[in-house]
């Protein structure tokens, strides 16, 4: 039976995100929290791989409290339990300190033969979240995994494709593997009812830093986190263009040639 | 940790077969300026046999120092073998700063070396900036889809791990001059590698979805009312011997190809000419054309973004005016 | 009838100095685009002058001088209709709306929002959500004006719960063909005064009036929607069971019908393949999509319950719940991609956009499709099952146009009236135009059709404001 961990984020729809025009600062209030998109194709891979071969699902996120609505939608579409690790004192934390935190907690539920997560978050549009929880598991690693092509129960293998910039990979790998995944095969599905329901009354097991045993203080939140923001700022919005406006489009059009003739 | 013992910056080369791919002698070239102002040496991380003219292009870009190094494991691109070849010289030879092209492989084990090492790495950076302060490199991103930009440092750890991509930064030779070279024997054993690549399909070469070169282009926006709105523009770039390309959530809505995307997340493009329609004008797409010549934005709406990115600005309905366009052309 | 007269220069002149040179246009500067709306297969008729308008005042200014010079005038929104009904027949001026697009203010206590007609129906309902309040009609297509909506009483998908346009406009100022101004409604929501007027506006399609303002009701935002996919075997099972769930007292939102060829061929044309075909192991031969809606999840569930109790009884494979947002915008943006797609699949192209009472939709549905098979016209449609409003599409790829038209004509002759015998309507939300003025005649009899001839009459003595639409004829060109 296969033990698969799909670690998921709950983002902002970043598209939802307004700059204040005067501030500078972003608008965040109204905007929704959503599961990121590419770890519902990272889930959608992972219920696949299940149903195929048999196994159990887990979800896993760290954040606040309202992230068990993503968790609850994980639920939804297939996963067979979640866990979710909130602590203020996780709080700040880079993809560093994040998988340190979700790579300890997630040895407390038990030994995992695949890892799954999308290939980037919406908002911090890092991508290196995978890469950084293969080695926090000391997993193999698959990145931009854009199909499941096998998985040997036996050997303990998995063997996807990956798109790389001039073609397609396809990779063999050991157990543990982490597959980082592309959106394109992997469309979500939409749960049935009776999924749905079970999903908005399942438990959630909560874990704060006490009850992860062993958690070094120095690796999670801020202090363990040694990328830093020190500062923010509004674009740099470039000079205004030249405007053509002669009236009509075809005018526009003729002056427009005229002005560009030289690289046409 | 004291940030005074890590010393020299240092780009990972990394190559298709023999051939030195572009972005390395781009990060050579724009780690050269970071080492001129800091005052460290730029050293180039080479893994492998390489040919005499390959050695040469990356020593123009102003090389104080190769790392060469030889081995098994590194035959063809795997996380395990690169991971653990990072690792062991940057404890070796303590670096302040390691830049790796953000290509796939480059972004596949350049967060996991800085992982291993307990370091910070930043991805995507459109421009780097040596702060004398700080000692610290500061790695400028668009955040936030573009609606703002980030500083990120690595003000305790070292080494500073970057990744930036293809096309960010403009290779500039300046010149070989005097450079040590290392020879390093560092073996992984092939067995511990937990990857095995089966079959590698390359991509059918279709040209139109290399934009990366083209002297002209057509870029769609959100604007664009689908897939049935596309065929006046593939004319209209057809026509001016250039390429159809589009902005992300283009390709979010599925109406074209993640290949033909420009910006941050897509690929960097330096045309003569750029034909913009129906783009509103978000920094991560921006980044992706800030060496084009010419510039011309369409947009229903004056106060949109792109009017502040173009040469020659329209306001126009954008199927309309690329009538008009194709109209002037004879078609 | 007046002889309409052309636009002399000095008529053009007049005109022009009322919107400026940069509204106004005329001859070669004219776009195709004022010679049709979104159904080509009615034709092409260009106006001779396009005047975009600002204001109310330029609206009367126009029509003084069209009015005392006999000059025929088409008032036009953004020109997605689907009758022809925005096509100047006649020539002359086309009043275009499109720059009346401000919402001008909204009143709080009386949830009501004041706005020009050019502002555009997913601009107003998004303005309109940042406030919390929702404006419920929600024709398809987003893009039009509420102006057109208004002049042709358009519905959409959530009429099932909330009604028509007709049932949120309040009050609007309108412009008689002489140029006169005139309010019509108040800001109250009861009236029981004298004959209303502004309902008859309402529909009219720029016969009687043009309509330069509006004042329109909103209501709260509901705080939470789901959407639920119910596959079925076949239309028909899936149509058997909307009578049922209209019944079970769920106050659905919208029910909407769709067929697996036309979920496919969105799939296959948009990428979004958000529908699943196999359910459960058993392929899906059509759909109801419902939406509901409320103030808790506890309400929601309770009703879903329901839900799906009764589609498990109505043969339905599953409920799906579309509960995300990410879900709902793939769902809806298949379900809008629709007319879209037909489009692109079809070379020749007509349509019929009746109503039938509910429990006759499937044997309407049948009845079409056997009538085009039997005259060589491929027919597609979607639609709304909730209140049995049917898109129905002729179309043909290889064919000749005149062929085209005359079995399609043949197909919608036995339609039409099989749907009036049925005892539906012409047209549900696309109205009448030019282009199904035989249909409505024959669906209401000449008695009713004479009165909306005589109306027409008082509204617009001598017939300038568009004619040859809904009841009126004219030699066309």
């Amino acid at each position: 039976m296969l033990n698969i961990l799909v670690c998921v984020k709950q983002v902002p729809d970043i598209n939802l995100v307004k700059m204040d025009p005067v501030t500078g600062s972003l608008i965040r209030a109204g905007v929704p929290a959503i599961l990121n998109p590419l770890d519902a194709n990272a889930l959608e891979a992972a219920v696949r791989v299940k149903e195929a071969h048999g196994g159990t699902v887990t979800v896993i996120t760290m954040g606040p409290d309202m992230a068990k609505e993503a968790l609850r939608e994980c639920l939804a579409a297939g996963a067979d339990r979640a866990v979710l690790l909130s602590d203020r004192a996780f709080a700040n934390a880079d993809t560093l300190a994040t998988s340190y935190v979700i790579a300890s907690a997630a040895k407390q539920l038990g030994e995992f033969d695949l890892i799954f997560c999308g290939k980037e978050s919406l908002d911090g549009a890092t991508g290196q979240m995978g890469s950084q929880l293969a080695e926090r598991f000391g997993a193999s690693q698959i990145s931009s995994t854009a199909k499941i092509v096998e998985v040997d129960t036996a050997a303990h293998t998995i063997t996807a494709e990956r798109d790389l910039e001039r073609g397609t990979e396809v990779l063999r790998a050991k157990y543990p593997c982490l597959l980082t995944v592309e959106k394109a095969n992997f469309r979500p599905r939409i749960p049935n009812l009776k999924r749905w329901k079970a999903s908005r009354t399942a438990p959630i097991a909560v874990y704060s830093a006490a009850t992860i045993p062993g958690l070094d203080p120095a690796q999670i939140g801020d202090p363990g986190s040694p990328t830093k923001v020190p500062r923010t700022y509004p674009p740099e919005v470039g000079a205004k263009g030249s405007m053509i406006d002669e009236g009509s489009t075809e005018k526009n059009v003729d002056r427009l040639f005229e002005r560009i003739a030289d690289v046409l | 940790m004291n940030k005074t013992d890590y010393k020299d910056m240092w780009v990972f080369i990394e190559r298709d077969g023999d051939s030195v791919l572009p972005v390395s002698l781009e990060l050579c070239s724009e780690t050269r300026r970071l080492c001129d102002a800091s005052g460290e040496k730029l050293v180039a991380v080479i893994v492998g046999s390489i040919s005499d003219g390959e050695l040469q292009r990356v020593l123009d870009c102003g090389v104080d120092k190769v790392i060469h190094v030889t081995g098994t494991g590194y035959d063809y691109f795997n996380n395990d073998a690169y991971t653990n070849l990072f690792t062991v010289l940057c404890r070796k030879y303590r670096p302040t700063a390691v830049m790796v092209g953000g290509t796939i492989n480059g972004r596949d084990f350049a967060p996991r070396f800085a992982a291993r090492l307990g370091t910070g790495c930043t991805s995507d950076a459109t421009e780097l900036v040596w702060d004398p302060k700080t000692t610290d490199i500061e790695f400028v991103e668009p955040a936030v889809g573009g609606k703002m930009m980030a500083v990120i440092t690595v003000p305790v750890a070292r080494p500073q791990v970057g990744t930036i991509r293809p096309g960010t930064f403009k290779c500039v030779p300046c010149g070989a001059r005097a450079h040590e070279v290392i020879e390093e024997r560092i073996d992984f054993p092939v067995a511990d590698i937990r990857t095995e690549i089966l079959d590698f399909r390359a991509d059918d070469l279709d040209e139109s979805l290399n934009i990366a070169d083209a002297d002209v282009i057509v870029c769609v926006g959100n604007a664009i009312k689908g897939a049935d709105a596309l065929p006046r523009y593939r004319r209209l770039a057809e026509r001016l011997g250039g390429k159809l390309a589009c902005t992300r959530p283009v390709f979010d809505r599925g109406v074209l190809p993640f290949k033909l995307v420009i910006g941050q997340s897509g690929a960097v493009v330096k045309p003569k000419l750029l034909l913009s329609f129906g783009v509103s004008g978000a920094v991560n797409h921006v980044t992706g054309f800030s060496d084009a010549d010419v510039v011309v934005a369409v947009n229903t709406d004056p106060e949109a973004a792109i009017f502040n990115y173009c040469t020659y600005g329209i306001v126009g309905d954008m199927d309309e005016v690329c009538e008009a366009m194709l109209a002037k052309l004879g078609e | 009838m007046t002889k309409y007269k052309k636009v002399t220069p000095e008529i053009a002149a007049q005109l022009q100095a009322i919107v400026g040179a940069k509204r106004f246009f005329a001859g070669d500067a004219v776009k195709d685009d004022f010679s049709h709306d979104e159904m080509p297969i009615y034709g092409k008729y260009y106006p001779e002058v396009v005047c975009e308008a600002e204001s109310t005042e330029e609206v009367s200014a126009i029509l003084r001088v069209c009015y005392e010079n006999d000059i025929p005038v088409t008032p036009r929104g953004a020109g997605t209709g689907l009758v022809g009904g925005c096509v100047p027949l006649c020539g002359g001026v086309v009043l275009c709306t499109t720059r009346m697009n401000k919402i001008l203010s909204y009143d709080m206590n009386n949830l009501v929002v004041h706005i020009q007609p050019g502002v555009l129906l997913c601009d107003l309902a998004a303005d309109a959500l940042t406030r919390g309040l929702m404006y419920p009609p929600d024709p398809g297509e987003k893009t039009a004006t509420v102006g057109g909506n208004v002049s042709t009483n358009a519905g959409g998908m959530r009429a099932v719960k909330y009604g028509v346009t007709r049932d949120y406009v309040l009050a609007m100022t309108v412009v008689l063909p002489d140029g006169r101004v005139m309010e019509l409604g108040k800001t109250v929501c009861k009236t029981s005064s004298g004959y209303s007027l502004l309902h008859l506006m309402i529909g009219s399609e720029g016969t009687l009036g043009v309509i330069t303002e509006l004042t329109l009701k909103l209501i709260p935002k509901p705080e939470m929607n789901v959407s639920l996919i119910l596959p079925f075997a076949d239309v028909e099972t899936a149509i058997a069971s909307v009578p049922q769930i209209k019944l079970a007292n769920l106050d659905p939102q919208s029910i909407e019908f769709m067929e697996r060829d036309i979920v496919d061929s969105s799939a296959a044309f948009t990428g979004n393949t958000i529908f699943p075909t196999v359910v459960d192991g058993k392929e899906a031969g059509a759909y109801i999509l419902v939406t509901l809606v409320g103030d808790s999840e506890a309400e929601l569930t309770a009703k879903m319950d329901r839900l799906g109790a009764l589609a498990e009884q109505c043969g339905a494979y599953d409920t799906l719940v579309v509960w995300t947002d990410g879900l709902k915008k793939d769902v809806w943006a298949a379900r809008s991609a629709f007319l879209t797609v037909i489009e692109a699949d079809t070379k020749l192209l007509d349509e019929m956009d009746v109503v039938v009472p509910v429990d006759r939709i499937a044997e309407f549905l049948v009845y079409t499709r056997a009538t085009g098979k039997a005259e060589g016209i491929t027919i597609r449609n979607f639609g709304h099952a909730g209140d049995g409003n049917l898109h129905i599409y002729c179309c043909a790829n290889d064919m000749a146009l005149d062929e085209f038209k005359r079995r399609s004509k043949a197909v919608m002759d036995k339609c039409y009236a099989k749907c009036t015998e049925f005892g539906g309507q012409v047209s549900g939300e696309h109205a009448i135009g030019h282009a199904k003025k035989q249909y409505l005649v024959e669906s209401v009899g000449e008695t009713a059709f004479g009165l909306m001839q005589a109306i027409k009459q008082v509204f617009d003595p001598k017939g300038i404001l568009n004619p040859g639409k809904v009841c009126t004829n004219v030699e066309e060109g």
